[in-house]
């Protein structure tokens, strides 16, 4: 679904991503780990196609298109979905309003109907309750003055509504209390499917015990440093990254 | 000759000319207002750029397109307005075409309200009604304003009896069509709300041609103690009108003014806003949103006066800028040394679509008093990317994450708007007008 070779990436002339190779199948869940400052959203912002990223050498490959190549909404069209670390706020902008643009515009990309406004109420109704998020925050304005959770509930609930094919989730664990925590893993496990593969860039452990990945990569210095299973998740928690950037280095 | 003094002589000649001409009948009660705002036009001359508040609003254009003449009798054109009224009920509805009260789609028997005409109350000599006129505004503060008042033809006069409280809104829309081409109308309201009578009022000015013509306009609004006003003002002109307000407000203790104002018509517009408190506890809140885009000017003047304590003042403007549109936004607040307990709070804020686009936006605070509260603040700024980012990346397209970042920043102020239906529809004119320039920054 996902090939990614030799990817660098620079950001104001300094180079963040300093070649990097994935390969994600349909169906699959992976996780990447990494010390901070590492280029965790540094990947996940160049596959969403975010301005001020020049990527300086590799290709990456999504759904058998050259995936560099999309404007960022044709991206989304393709079925590509990042839940961002810091999602933005947007005052004055109703968020049901977004998400019903959004479903519309995605399913207009695939060639399916528009959704009709009683259709659609029906569909995000049900979606709110399953990610937990209060039915209130559908009226107000998309993030303003959400709190952290409700945030990324909101992101789980986007995902959620647009069905993609691939979705990364930076860090959407992040600041959450073990509630939340729980209702992101669930929305991520709900998605799971032999058509889809999800890429969760997470900073803790904790979240894996929830979401079990397929296979695990740590990202350290803009690279993939070392690649395994769900297991390797355990030993980080005890040891670390030390002895991995040591071995790395060595 | 210069083209001002040269304009001068011309609308001298053609203001006494109407004036001498009025049929005795009609509006001869008002033949000594008119004289006088006649002096008063020869002493003030048309105003430049040399006064402050004209620095950056050139008349220039105006002058050459000359509407010297008013409004006449003009045959209406066109018999289908009924789309124009406001949807849902109202409380009586005041519908001028080319200047000239049209009865036939006026409502103005509501219990309890006064509506009627400025025409009709000079024909009728109804000296209760006219005596209030030009309390507020006097012979005219410029060259304008004192032509308005010595030309004055027509305008809504209403009047909110004690107590009354109206649930639905009053509906006073302007309609120029093509027969307004080349001419001034100058209208003239006035709107009293009596003791603790509480009303919202819907104030409009449109068009159905794109013809150049001047909308000259002068609006007192008089709310006596405890009233409650809310006053919902949409200036949505022909694209080649001119259109200059001049809306003087007075409060009486307790009484509670709140105006939004939106400028999306029009090649030059300007809008003066005056406020000033009579007695304390009184609250005084003005909206507004303006749209300049390619050979378009809009001005917005404030002059909240607080000469009397206690009173509270708010002004929140907005504007959404593109091509190579132009708009002035002077916010000024004066609190007087006697006038403690003030609190006074301007902000402004712009959206710049283009590099091409100018604000000059100009807050200014004089505070006299010591025991106040006041804050101003201006901002002048792009579409934030990231948002735009966020946006394209649920799928939506650039242009069309650029209109809903729009609308959203003007969200705040089309909610004061009330009616949902009127929202909407003020929505989709924003839309319309902004489409093609949000395809991209130029
Ligand atoms: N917009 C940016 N401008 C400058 N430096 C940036 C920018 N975005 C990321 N970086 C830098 O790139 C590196 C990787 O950052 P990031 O991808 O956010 O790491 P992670 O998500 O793994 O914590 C950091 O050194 C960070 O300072
Ligand atoms: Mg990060």
């Amino acid at each position: 679904m996902l090939r990614i070779r030799d990817l660098r990436t620079s950001v104001e002339g300094k180079e963040i991503l300093k070649g990097i190779d994935l390969e994600v199948k349909a169906g699959e869940v992976h996780a990447v780990m990494g010390p901070n400052g590492s280029g965790k959203s540094t990947l996940a912002h160049v596959l969403a196609g975010r301005d001020g990223y020049q990527v300086t050498g590799g290709d990456v490959e999504f759904l058998g298109q050259d995936l560099l190549d999309l404007e960022v909404e044709e991206r989304a069209h393709k079925g590509l979905f990042l839940a961002m670390q810091y999602p933005v706020e947007l005052p004055g902008v109703n968020n049901l309003t977004f998400l019903r643009e959004s479903l519309n515009a995605v399913r207009r990309a695939r060639g399916e109907e528009e959704m009709d406004a009683v259709g659609f109420m029906k569909l995000v109704r049900r979606k709110a309750d399953e990610v937990k998020l209060d039915h209130k925050l559908l009226k107000r304005s998309v993030n303003a003055g959400f709190s952290g959770g409700e945030k990324k509930r909101n992101e789980i609930l986007q995902m959620a509504m647009l069905e993609p094919r691939l979705a990364i989730l930076d860090e959407t664990d992040s600041g959450l209390d073990i509630d939340a925590l729980r209702t992101v893993a669930d929305g991520v496990n709900m998605m799971r499917s032999p058509e889809r593969a999800l890429i969760v860039v997470t900073h803790y452990q904790r979240l894996l015990e929830y979401i079990e990945p397929d296979h695990l990569h740590v990202l350290a210095g803009g690279r993939i440093v070392h690649s395994g299973g769900k297991e390797l998740a355990f030993e980080l928690e005890e040891r670390g990254y030390g002895w991995l950037l040591e071995e790395n280095a060595a | 000759m210069t083209l001002q003094s040269q304009a001068v002589s011309d609308f001298q000649k053609a203001t006494q000319h109407y004036i001498a001409g009025l049929p005795l009948d009609r509006g001869a009660w008002l033949t000594d207002h008119r004289w006088s705002a006649v002096t008063r036009f020869s002493d003030l001359g048309f105003p430049d750029k040399r006064q402050e508040a004209w620095r950056y609003t050139s008349i220039e254009g105006l002058l050459k397109q000359g509407f010297v003449t008013s409004d006449s009798d003009m045959e209406v054109v066109g018999t289908e307005f009924e789309h124009h009224f406001l949807d849902g009920p109202t409380a009586g509805r005041v519908v001028f075409v080319d200047g000239a009260f049209q009865p036939s789609l006026s409502d103005t028997h509501v219990p309890g309200v006064r509506i009627n005409n400025l025409r009709s109350a000079m024909e009728t000599s109804d000296l209760e009604t006219l005596k209030s006129v030009g309390t507020l505004s006097g012979p005219g503060t410029h060259g304008f304003s004192a032509l308005n008042m010595a030309t004055m033809r027509d305008g809504a006069l209403i009047r909110v009896s004690a107590g009354l409280r109206l649930d639905a809104p009053i509906d006073l829309v302007s309609i120029s069509t093509s027969s307004a081409s080349g001419r001034a109308m100058r209208p003239r309201h006035l709107i009293v709300l009596e003791q603790d009578a509480e009303a919202t009022l819907v104030e409009r000015y449109l068009s159905t041609s794109d013809n150049a013509y001047f909308t000259n306009l002068v609006c007192e609004v008089l709310l006596e103690e405890r009233a409650s006003l809310v006053h919902q003002r949409v200036q949505q002109e022909s694209p080649s009108a001119y259109h200059l307000a001049d809306l003087h407000i007075e409060l009486q203790a307790d009484a509670s003014y709140r105006g939004v104002n939106l400028a999306i018509g029009g090649a030059w517009s300007r809008t003066k806003i005056g406020n000033s408190f009579a007695a304390p506890g009184a609250s005084c809140e003005l909206h507004g949103l303006y749209l300049a885009g390619e050979g378009q000017l809009v001005d917005f003047h404030l002059d909240v006066d607080h000469g009397v304590p206690g009173c509270d003042s708010r002004e929140n403007f907005r504007g959404i800028l593109y091509g190579n549109g132009r708009a002035v936004f002077d916010g000024r607040i004066l609190v007087q040394k006697q006038a403690q307990k003030s609190s006074a709070h301007l902000s402004n804020a712009n959206l710049m679509l283009s590099r091409r686009a100018e604000i000059d936006t100009k807050p200014q605070l004089e505070i006299l008093a010591d025991d106040v509260m006041c804050s101003h603040g201006t901002t002048v700024g792009q579409i934030d990317p990231q948002a735009l980012f966020y946006l394209r990346s649920r799928g939506l397209s650039e242009e069309r994450a650029r209109r809903l970042l729009c609308l959203g920043f003007a969200s705040e102020i089309l909610e004061q708007f009330e009616s949902g239906s009127l929202q909407d529809h003020l929505a989709e004119l924003i839309q319309q007008k902004i489409g093609s320039e949000t395809k991209g920054a130029s």
